[in-house]
């Protein structure tokens, strides 16, 4: 089975998970929507055949939820129980955001996205410095990765105690790498007429299928559901 | 290249500064999954470390727009990683505000880039305002769900509406005292090897 | 009657804020078809050429520019680089930063859609492309899993989709291996029956031998010299190394297979008998794999009959006092295999034997290090001096000074490691490994980027090194350098070691 959605789709599927996080859950009916919307994202990780993430993502949801609802039980108190009843507060109340939001930059493509921010009407600027953004991310982390390594081997790792020696160490060398990187990457995507007064196209072609419109009308069913039950049934 | 209007080349420059600004930004928020406590700490630490790549940035584009566009981008990833949009307003009128402090010193008068930069800190607070605007419910809502009354107490005893404001003046103040370090790096290191 | 396309009328050029001319008084007329090599020491002012035919100059980099640049009728002072993107196209050096996209298939097809073409016409472009490069293989996968060669070949597509007219190469070949290379030479031959003008900047020029029309050679900013292909590629030896640049010919010692003639057990046999291997070091047990099947709560250890190991090394005996080229195919183990010598993978458990004691786990950190191929991860300091003084275990400001002199860095010691040179920066790192008292010298790569004075600089470093005592390993791609300094080359494939021999 193949589905692929309109990015418009998953950043609306954003827009409510997010929304619907912010507004706490209190009764059972409430924490079944919210644990269905999250497994969702989890469900469309599994059909983008993305087992690991999707598999991390349930273990940890749900030993998460697990936790929460069998600590919270008994009268919590002590620092042990406290913390991890803090710990996995936090996570139950922010994990759904963090699948849905991998979902969507694992699947979607720069290309993609750019098409879909310019057919929202999106300003360009906005658009290509997203775009960066979501480029940079692994290669920042690429750039980390052989700092941390040059730290280990010269034995810099802790600073020799010092934070602040700690921090600046690591951030040096990683400002002047994402500097260079930008000043390269700036001049290639120039010379290729990014930047150009003409219109921009796309190859990718968005269009809102019978699965995006189900799912929007789902989701937006969902988000009804939960409102009216939390502030009006009462 | 000396127009004052942004070129494809600043909007790359604004997305590169704007994936180190949530990276670290992130690696702090890691540490705030120990206690509620440091929560509130990101007033502090952040505006500190998070001087070094701005003062960086601030020699790179100089152009009106780089830190309005800057912000716009931070709400988007706030909102997307589930910290709400409620703070989403305030992060881009700080970062609105602390642009036009910068234009008005044309992006060089070193007093003028740390105002800007400490009013632009104040977007770390929008981190706060969720908790702070729904506190009533929330915590109702937390002690309806179960939670021990110590946990939601600790949490709003660290934020809460006396506190908030506590935390918006610490962000300025250490906004102030971040962006004299950050300079200071960026002139022993980007200026001495001649990359600024 | 041949038609010029690119025009450089009396130009000169210096970066802002600096006081060197980099180009003085240039003229150079290119006509349309042909394949020009731009070559000459680092900083005699090729790439800065093909910065003006691109312009970068003056639109990315500023500074000041006097004189004429026209291309295929473009005046490039007031032309904007993106109405420049359907005429002329430029491959980077870097395939690490010159990508857009996250995703191979967008980034082909990058260029068109910024000048807006159609759609269609796009998808044609990009299956033509396709076609003619041959990179079926690589079209749907992430960028960030391709190696140095594979980002390469997408870029050269990526710069092919626009279809210009003139496509710069700057130093292309940087980060390639062998294969790669010879893939890249392919991909300029589709280019040059295509009827383009090409234009490359190269140190490497033992790849181009009959591609090329018109080589240019470059000194100081200006044009000293110019010869046709053939006239350049007929050249002696001696001719090309009064000229100071790389060989036209190289060895081949990496075509034929890594046979192997080491057997797992003992090592490799034809190395036992090498008089300084008695005070050298033995490598033993290592085995590594990126793809670890971990137990519940601790990690299995490798062991040699592992499927799918990146490194498999039972024994190993290195030679003291030698110069030790690694070999082998991009993605063999080479890098692997240095990584794990030094410590750098925690699940490579792997013992080094030296001086009569054994190093395990994070002592061989100590016992060891490693020149990474990109410098600049690994200067932390904003002054030279600093730097070396920070690998001390107790600051030794006459030690740190005698070092830097004999390493002729010392008239540089206040200065920002950053604000130096490549070849500078490696003796830096140089300089700190020296002062942390390794024995065992790592370097990855240090010469890819360099021209031939520089490499020879490296090549006579290292032995040097050697000399006073350190086993030195080096992983390359350039046949020049060992053929310049290396005493043995040790053959990589597949993380098995193939054979090491001494270089005749």
């Amino acid at each position: 089975m193949k589905v692929k959605l309109d990015p418009r789709t998953k950043l609306y599927m954003i827009l409510i998970v997010s929304a619907l996080i912010m507004l706490s859950a209190t009764t059972p009916f409430l924490w079944a929507i919210r644990i269905f919307i999250t497994f969702i994202p989890i469900a469309f990780l599994i059909v983008e055949k993305r087992y690991t993430s999707a598999f991390v993502f349930t273990g940890a949801y749900t030993l998460a939820l697990i936790m929460t609802f069998v600590l919270v039980t008994d009268e919590s108190s002590g620092f042990l129980k406290s913390f991890l009843t803090g710990y996995s507060g936090i996570v139950v109340q922010f994990m759904p955001a963090l699948i849905v939001a991998w979902y969507v930059v694992r699947t979607t493509k720069i290309d993609e996205f750019m098409s879909a921010m310019q057919k929202m009407h999106i300003p360009d600027g906005i658009t290509i410095s997203l775009a960066v953004v979501m480029r940079f991310f692994p290669t920042i982390k690429e750039e980390y990765g052989s700092i941390c390594d040059a730290m280990k081997m010269r034995g810099l790792s802790l600073g020799g105690g010092n934070v602040a020696k700690m921090v600046e160490y690591r951030m040096i060398p990683l400002l002047f790498s994402c500097v260079n990187i930008g000043d390269e990457l700036s001049a290639a995507a120039i010379t290729r007429g990014l930047g150009g007064t003409v219109k921009r196209s796309s190859i990718e072609k968005l269009r809102l299928t019978v699965h995006d419109w189900m799912l929007i009308m789902m989701f937006s069913a969902l988000t009804i559901c939960f409102v009216y039950s939390k502030y009006f049934k009462a | 290249m000396n127009s004052k209007k942004l070129t494809a080349k600043d909007f790359i420059t604004i997305g590169i500064f704007t994936a180190i600004w949530f990276v670290v930004e992130f690696a702090c928020g890691m540490l705030g999954y120990i206690h509620p406590y440091i929560v509130a700490g990101y007033a502090v630490i952040l505006p500190i470390v998070g001087a070094v790549p701005m003062m960086l940035f601030y020699t790179k584009v100089e152009k009106f727009g780089m830190i309005s566009i800057m912000s716009v981008l931070i709400a988007i990833i706030m909102f997307v990683t589930g910290m709400g949009f409620l703070g989403a307003p305030i992060t881009i009128l700080s970062g609105i505000i602390a642009d036009f402090i910068a234009k008005s010193g044309g992006y060089k008068s070193f007093k003028k880039t740390v105002l800007s930069y400490s009013v632009f800190c104040i977007w770390v607070c929008a981190n706060f305002f969720p908790v702070v605007v729904t506190a009533d419910s929330y915590r109702q809502d937390l002690i309806d769900a179960g939670f021990s009354a110590e946990y939601s107490e600790s949490l709003f005893r660290a934020i809460n509406y006396k506190t908030i404001g506590i935390l918006v003046v610490l962000c300025f103040i250490f906004g102030i005292i971040g962006a004299y370090i950050g300079k200071a790096v960026v002139r022993k290191h980007f200026e001495k090897a001649g990359i600024v | 009657m041949e038609e010029s396309i690119v025009k450089i009328e009396h130009v000169s050029f210096k970066y802002k804020g600096s006081n060197n001319l980099l180009l003085n008084n240039i003229c150079l007329t290119i006509n349309k078809g042909e394949t020009v090599l731009l070559t000459g020491e680092s900083g005699s002012g090729k790439t800065t050429v093909i910065r003006l035919i691109n312009g970068l100059i003056p639109h990315y980099y500023q500074g000041d520019l006097s004189g004429d640049v026209t291309v295929s009728g473009y005046d490039i002072k007031n032309t904007q680089l993106y109405e420049l993107a359907g005429t002329v196209g430029t491959v980077f050096q870097n395939p690490r930063s010159q990508f857009f996209s996250v995703d191979t298939d967008g980034e082909i097809v990058f260029g068109p859609e910024n000048i807006g073409l159609d759609p269609d016409e796009i998808l044609e472009r990009k299956d033509m492309v396709v076609c003619d490069m041959h990179i079926e293989k690589l079209l749907g996968r992430s960028l960030f899993e391709l190696s140095g060669g594979e980002k390469q070949a997408i870029a050269c597509a990526s710069v092919s989709a626009l279809l210009p007219d003139v496509i710069l190469l700057d130093e292309p070949s940087s980060n390639l291996d062998r294969v790669s290379i010879e893939r890249l030479r392919e991909e300029i031959e589709v280019w040059k029956s295509q009827g383009k003008t090409i234009i490359i900047s190269e140190h490497r020029l033992w790849y181009l031998n009959g591609l090329l029309d018109r080589v240019i050679f470059m000194q100081d900013g200006k044009m000293a010299n110019e010869w046709s292909g053939n006239e350049f590629f007929s050249k002696t030896v001696e001719e090309i190394r009064e000229l100071k640049l790389r060989p036209l010919c190289v060895r081949n010692y990496f075509t034929d297979d890594c046979k192997r003639e080491c057997d797992g057990k003992t090592g490799c046999k034809n190395i036992v008998s090498v008089p300084e291997s008695k005070d050298g070091a033995v490598l033993r047990d290592f085995y590594f794999s990126y793809h670890r099947k971990p137990f519940l709560f601790f990690k299995r250890r490798f062991t040699e009959n592992d499927e799918g190991l990146a490194l498999n090394t039972k024994s190993l005996v290195l030679p003291k006092g030698a110069v030790i080229g690694v070999i082998g195919k991009n993605g063999t183990g080479k890098s692997t295999f240095l990584r794990c010598m030094c410590g750098l993978e925690n699940d490579c458990k792997g013992i080094i034997e030296s001086g009569g004691k054994s190093y395990k786990g994070r002592e061989r950190l100590k016992l060891s290090y490693m020149v990474m191929q990109d410098v600049n991860h690994q200067l932390f300091t904003d002054s030279v001096k600093a730097e070396v003084l920070l690998s001390m275990e107790k600051e030794d400001e006459k030690h740190t000074d005698d070092i830097l002199k004999s390493l002729g860095i010392y008239e540089y010691k206040d200065k920002h490691p950053m604000a130096l040179s490549g070849g500078q920066k490696q003796r830096v790192a140089i300089a700190s490994a020296i002062a942390a008292n390794a024995k065992l010298m790592l370097f990855d790569e240090p010469t890819s980027e360099l021209d031939y004075l520089h490499m020879e600089k490296v090549g006579e470093l290292l032995k040097t090194l050697a000399s006073s005592g350190k086993i030195v390993l080096v992983a390359t791609h350039d046949p020049e350098l060992i053929d310049m300094c290396c005493d043995y080359v040790l053959c990589i494939e597949n993380g098995r070691l193939g054979y090491m021999k001494r270089v005749e």
